[in-house]
């Protein structure tokens, strides 16, 4: 699937660092970006994610968790830090956190998601 | 004679169903046609307190009082002529009786023949029995019906038939003598007196008779209250089935009688329950904005109303996502709406963009702010729509490639797999129902507080008409239980659907 312009964000080469946090590793990629996504290649929920800020003209830099080798335990690591299941998506913008699917239509309805986007410079008018 | 005493007491007697030791069996004419005698008249067989009986077992709504006042009045002759014999058979009694056809006419004739081989006063007295029983068997069908009704209707019928019979009877009939109508005014008592020489004869035979009569009686009235009570349970079936048939077409499902119709899970039949009261608490909650707008209360008041609205459609949010866990197809597929809202359904529910467009058509004048406001909130409605039936029919082409299976059907694994993915339908029905929500919870946040009340209004009456329109829809005429030729039935259907139309105008 693709964006408008052609290509997911930029996907970014995993650091071969294996030993270390993951949620130390999640909030290191999350600040790398404007807009940072974490997915599961066959997630449907994840797939209509991409589509909304695709749609929305943003490119936003998406990691696969299962194409990951650590990609597990950073998924336990993001559900303990949302809280639910699943832990994926889960977007975060500007390197602070958004949250899952619900959040992020949430506050593209009530009007704050794309004054954050433009903060966070993924988003020009 | 006394002719008409007996008629009298025979009437009478008829009433009383419950009557059995009193002789109303002696005046029917149905019994066995190996009958041959004479008849005797029942108050013989019965003794001399009968006429007292008569009168206080008077268990029937019919006034046999007006009836014998009526005979006595029309001085009705009777007598003992075999040419009477057609008459009684062509005034037939009631129509339900004539339900059996195997009612042997020629039990009349036989009573009328033997009634020749008695003495004068039987012949009278079994002429007065025949006619006694035409009556009887007119007022037979009519008894229990006018027990049950009670009505005066009812009486003024049974009355008619008898008394124009009657008249047929006396104006063809030739007199016998003026003895007989002079006997018609005497009081019952005297004429028993005549009578009780014959109580000795056969009095062994004529108690069998008399037995097998009433027995005969008995069980006809009971075939007939059971045929009628088959019939109406009959009808009764039918419409039933032509309603299920209809309710299960147009899937139309009303909370109080969800679970039976069709195969409908436990969870759905609650879902539809509550929506069924939630769609009541709309009702009120719509009539409390109207009320509220038309009193012009102050905003503080009118945002309460609002606010309650708002939570009324929290509710209703929360409900589907508890269904959403127990059946998520009831609620994807609509089962739950009526067929013209289902029309538009959009993964579960109303289309979040949709609404808006509606709105904004009939909004008040809106300041600059408020436009750019309302079409915002459409744009990202929109484009979160949009996400949401990509990433839905992402789901959907898996499902498909995992159903298909490729070159080798796993079975078991597949299926597995297909299950999963499934589940997944619950979370974009979430999701969907989270963007409707999240729509409704912004509008008071671009409106002020009377825009708002005004909008949410608009919306509840909006959907009423919807559904409205749905039942308009179906209980629209149609040619149902006569097919004819097609044609002429859509003809009618056209022509029957057109006055329906007019409802709409006053949408």
């Amino acid at each position: 699937m693709h964006c408008q312009t052609g290509s997911w964000g930029s996907y970014m080469p995993t650091s071969r660092n294996t030993v270390g946090d993951p949620l130390e590793r999640i909030e290191r990629l999350a600040s790398e970006n404007a807009v940072v996504i974490f997915s599961i290649s066959s997630c449907c929920m994840c797939h209509a994610i991409k589509r909304l800020f695709c749609g929305m003209g943003v490119n936003p830099t998406v990691y696969e968790l299962d194409e990951d080798p650590r990609g597990k335990d950073m998924e336990k690591a993001l559900m303990r830090l949302l809280g639910t299941s699943p832990a994926v998506p889960v977007v975060f913008i500007g390197g602070k956190l958004v949250g899952a699917m619900d959040r992020v239509m949430a506050s593209h309805i009530n009007g704050t998601l794309v004054p954050l986007l433009k903060e966070a410079g993924a988003l020009w008018l | 004679m006394n002719q008409c005493f007996w008629l009298e007491n025979g009437l009478k007697n008829k009433s009383c169903m419950a009557n059995h030791r009193v002789g109303e069996t002696g005046l029917t004419d149905s019994g066995p046609s190996s009958h041959h005698h004479h008849h005797i008249p029942y108050a013989v067989l019965h003794g001399m307190n009968v006429p007292a009986s008569f009168i206080h077992q008077e268990g029937s709504a019919f006034d046999f009082g007006e009836l014998e006042e009526a005979i006595v009045l029309q001085g009705v002759k009777i007598r003992n002529d075999e040419a009477q014999a057609p008459l009684f058979t062509t005034g037939r009694p009631a129509a339900t009786l004539e339900m059996f056809p195997s009612w042997p006419m020629r039990f009349q004739q036989i009573e009328i023949g033997s009634s020749k081989s008695g003495g004068e006063s039987t012949d009278s007295g079994s002429a007065v029995n025949t006619l006694s029983s035409k009556t009887e068997n007119q007022l037979e069908p009519e008894s229990p019906v006018s027990k049950k009704a009670s009505s005066s209707d009812h009486q003024a019928f049974d009355q008619k038939p008898m008394q124009q019979q009657l008249l047929e009877m006396a104006s063809d009939i030739s007199r016998t003598g003026t003895s007989q109508n002079q006997s018609a005014a005497k009081p019952p008592q005297e004429k028993r007196r005549g009578s009780t020489s014959e109580k000795q004869l056969d009095a062994k035979t004529l108690r069998r008779l008399a037995q097998n009569r009433e027995a005969a009686r008995k069980s006809r009235l009971r075939k007939k209250a059971y045929v009628q009570q088959l019939e109406s349970s009959r009808i009764k079936l039918t419409q039933l089935e032509q309603d299920l048939q209809r309710a299960r077409s147009e899937g139309l499902f009303l909370g109080g009688c969800a679970g039976a119709v069709g195969n409908i899970s436990s969870g759905a039949a609650t879902f539809d329950m509550e929506y069924a009261r939630w769609l009541e608490d709309d009702q009120r909650h719509m009539l409390e904005l109207r009320t509220g707008l038309q009193a012009q209360l102050s905003d503080s008041d009118l945002r309460t109303i609002v606010d309650s609205y708002i939570s009324h459609y929290d509710e209703i949010f929360r409900l589907k996502g508890m269904a959403a866990k127990s059946d998520i197809f009831h609620l994807i597929t609509g089962m739950w709406t009526t067929p013209a809202e289902r029309c538009f359904l959009w993964m579960g529910g109303f289309r979040p963009s949709e609404l808006i467009k509606m709105l904004i058509s009939q909004l008040e004048p809106l300041t600059e702010q408020q436009v750019i406001g309302i079409y915002r909130l459409q744009h990202s409605s929109q484009q979160a729509e949009e996400a949401l039936t990509q990433g839905h029919e992402q789901l959907q082409q898996s499902l498909i490639d995992t159903i298909a299976g490729g070159p080798v059907f796993d079975g078991m694994q597949q299926m597995a797999v297909a299950l999963g993915k499934l589940a997944n339908l619950e979370g974009f029905v979430r999701q969907a129902d989270n963007l409707r929500q999240q729509t409704l919870h912004q509008l008071p946040r671009i409106l002020t507080t009377r825009q708002a009340a005004r909008c949410f209004l608009m919306i509840g009456e909006y959907y009423a008409r919807l559904r409205a329109l749905s039942s308009v829809w179906i209980s629209r005429p149609r040619e149902t239980l006569i097919s004819d030729d097609h044609s002429c039935q859509t003809t009618t259907d056209l022509q029957m659907v057109q006055p329906s139309q007019n409802h709409f105008s006053n949408f």
